[in-house]
């Protein structure tokens, strides 16, 4: 399947603010995600996309349109979720997304058939006749996610679709999300500052800093990574005896807490070592795994990469 | 054994035309015109537009009652020339245009929503012609209308213009004169209403400024002696007096000495209407959605 997203050396100002600094990336089907600090240029990217502003510079191609002269098909093709609030309050939420879809190029009966579907599919169905300023936050997202997908769109973009969310409206939006491109098969390109939203439910990920791409690629191999293999070791309590233990055993070890270390990994001595020095200090375990870099590591190398500061 | 067959629902794909932006354009001039006259709306969306064209429609259903309902010796002194009807209908246009686009234009911008039109296949130029648009449609039913009405209704009681080419000479000033205020209306309030996001300042500004220029105007013309033709850049005043123009009624024919020519009027209207417009399109393109 061709990339949804192809850009290169993508460079954008605003006036003498550089937001984007030669950015390449694509973007794949399923869940991307757009990961960067505030002001790296994920907002930017996605105006980008949808052909609202013109790149001062590089190459970018959408659903394989260039959007500086294809910019009314390709955003036909697009749904958008912005960060901010965008539905009127007076408005109920079946008519703002019914009205939405068929400015996005519906006839107005079958935008009006797929904004109930849509609201139903996301668990509004009851709610879809209140008036966009009665519901909660959670379901004011689900309503700006609905209006992105009722027209059933190539790619989706949604811009920090969890801000403002509580963790249980926060789990339940990431969980739509991933309905979105799994089940519905629309691609999703998901602009966070959250690593870890992005690291639970992204296919790829693409990290911003500074507006220049400073990482990309799909999260398992982003997560293997090079960096060093570890063990993460963790016991009922006593984590700096185990240490000392381990320590005089001439195996790096960092205690991280009371009851987390840890150890460097060498090979199967190093199991060994650890399960010496259990049983000589008597401290339960309660797991042993091989720590797993995610993505704020590789964020962190990367930043660090970028601004050539010595790794952490 | 039953046929019936259980199908799964779950999300269904679109495989039908997408339709372009001169769809687009029209599903939000349509949305845009529901708005404004308060369709499929709560009761006190429809108070003002209901009034707005109750006055405007009233005092021409009881012109046409008399027309039907008394001898035509009788009715002749009652009824008012066309030109005149503008006059009855002139604070129900004021009364609408104050809140029209406002209405139109500035819940948009508040919102938010904004910024997902312009993510739609619309661009900056379409949305805001859209909007214009509905403004005008909807401005049409108390410009128009009502002396529409009154025409038809008087020829329907053989008491309208004498033979079919003075009818259709009638009827061509009458939609002449209802786009041309609707045009102008439309040109100034959008304008107007395309520098705020508030909906009650923006309808307090399309009042009060015209008032303002008409003042600056008058003083400059009567107290500082400046060209008498500066009076037909009067914005209210200047369009129905193009209006009334157009039924062969001279502006200043009141008394006041001031006759304005036809051809300055015209300019008159046209200026502010492509001032307020050109305002409108200024404002938007440089609007910030989205970085």
């Amino acid at each position: 399947m061709p990339p949804v997203v192809v850009a290169e050396s993508l460079q954008k100002n605003w006036g003498s603010t550089r937001a984007l600094d030669g950015a390449t990336f694509t973007v794949g089907s399923g869940v991307t995600g757009l990961l960067g600090a505030n002001g790296s240029g994920k907002t930017t990217t996605l105006g980008l996309l949808l052909g609202m502003h013109n790149p001062d510079g590089g190459t970018l191609s959408v659903l394989g349109m260039d959007p500086r002269t294809h910019g009314s098909e390709i955003r036909g093709l697009v749904g958008y979720a912005p960060e901010h609030d965008a539905l009127p309050p007076d408005v109920r939420a079946y008519e703002v997304v019914a009205h939405l879809a068929e400015v996005r190029g519906l006839p107005r009966r079958e935008a009006a058939g797929r904004a109930s579907d849509v609201l139903f599919e996301l668990g509004l169905g009851e709610e879809r006749l209140r008036p966009v300023g009665t519901m909660s936050t959670g379901q004011r997202q689900r309503v700006k996610l609905a209006q992105a997908i009722a027209h059933d769109p190539e790619l989706v973009l949604l811009d920090e679709p969890t801000n403002g969310l509580d963790p249980v409206q926060r789990e339940e939006m990431l969980r739509l999300v991933r309905r979105v491109a799994h089940e519905m098969g629309i691609n999703v390109l998901l602009s966070s500052h959250l690593l870890e939203e992005v690291e639970r439910i992204a296919d790829d990920v693409v990290i911003l800093d500074q507006g220049r791409t400073v990482a990309a690629g799909s999260v398992v191999d982003l997560q293997r990574g090079e960096g060093p293999a570890e063990l993460l070791v963790e016991v009922d309590d006593g984590a700096r005896r185990l240490g000392k233990a381990l320590s005089a055993a001439r195996v790096s070890v960092t205690v991280v807490d009371a009851s987390r270390l840890v150890v460097a990994f060498a090979g199967d001595e190093t199991y060994d070592a650890i399960r010496d020095a259990l049983a000589e200090e008597e401290i339960p375990v309660r797991r042993i795994a091989h720590r797993r870099e995610t993505l704020e590591d590789v964020f962190l190398a990367a930043g660090d990469a970028a601004t050539g500061a010595a790794p952490r | 054994m039953s046929d019936a067959q259980i199908f799964e629902g779950g999300y269904r794909r679109y495989e039908g035309q997408r339709l372009g932006a001169a769809h687009a354009t029209r599903a939000v001039w349509s949305h845009t015109l529901r708005r404004i006259l308060g369709l499929g709306r709560p009761a006190r969306s429809k108070i003002l537009p209901v009034l707005s064209i109750v006055i405007a429609y009233v005092p021409m259903v009881v012109f046409v009652g008399l027309a039907a309902f008394l001898p035509a010796n009788v009715r002749e002194p009652l009824l008012p020339p066309y030109a005149l009807t503008y006059t009855f209908i002139s604070a129900a246009i004021l009364l609408f245009v104050i809140f029209v686009a406002p209405e139109a234009l500035c819940p948009d911008r508040r919102s938010g929503i904004l910024s997902l039109y312009l993510a739609t296949p619309l661009t900056r130029t379409r949305y805001l012609a859209a909007k214009a648009a509905a403004v005008a449609t909807a401005l049409l039913l108390v410009t128009l209308g009502p002396p529409l009405l009154y025409l038809i209704g008087l020829a329907l009681q053989s008491a309208g213009p004498d033979g079919f080419p003075s009818f259709m000479a009638t009827l061509g000033k009458i939609v002449l004169g209802g786009v041309v205020l609707s045009a102008f209306y439309t040109g100034v309030s959008v304008g107007i209403a395309s520098c705020t996001d508030r909906r009650a300042v923006a309808g307090a500004a399309v009042f009060f400024v015209p008032q303002a220029v008409n003042i600056a105007l008058g003083i400059s013309v009567f107290a500082l002696s400046a060209p008498e033709w500066l009076i037909a850049f009067t914005m209210n005043q200047g369009a129905l007096a193009f209006v009334l123009g157009l039924f062969g009624e001279g502006f200043g024919d009141d008394g006041t000495g001031y006759v304005v020519p036809m051809v300055a009027l015209g300019a008159g209207v046209t200026l502010w209407t492509v001032a307020g417009g050109t305002l409108a399109w200024w404002r938007y393109r440089r609007l910030q959605v989205t970085r």
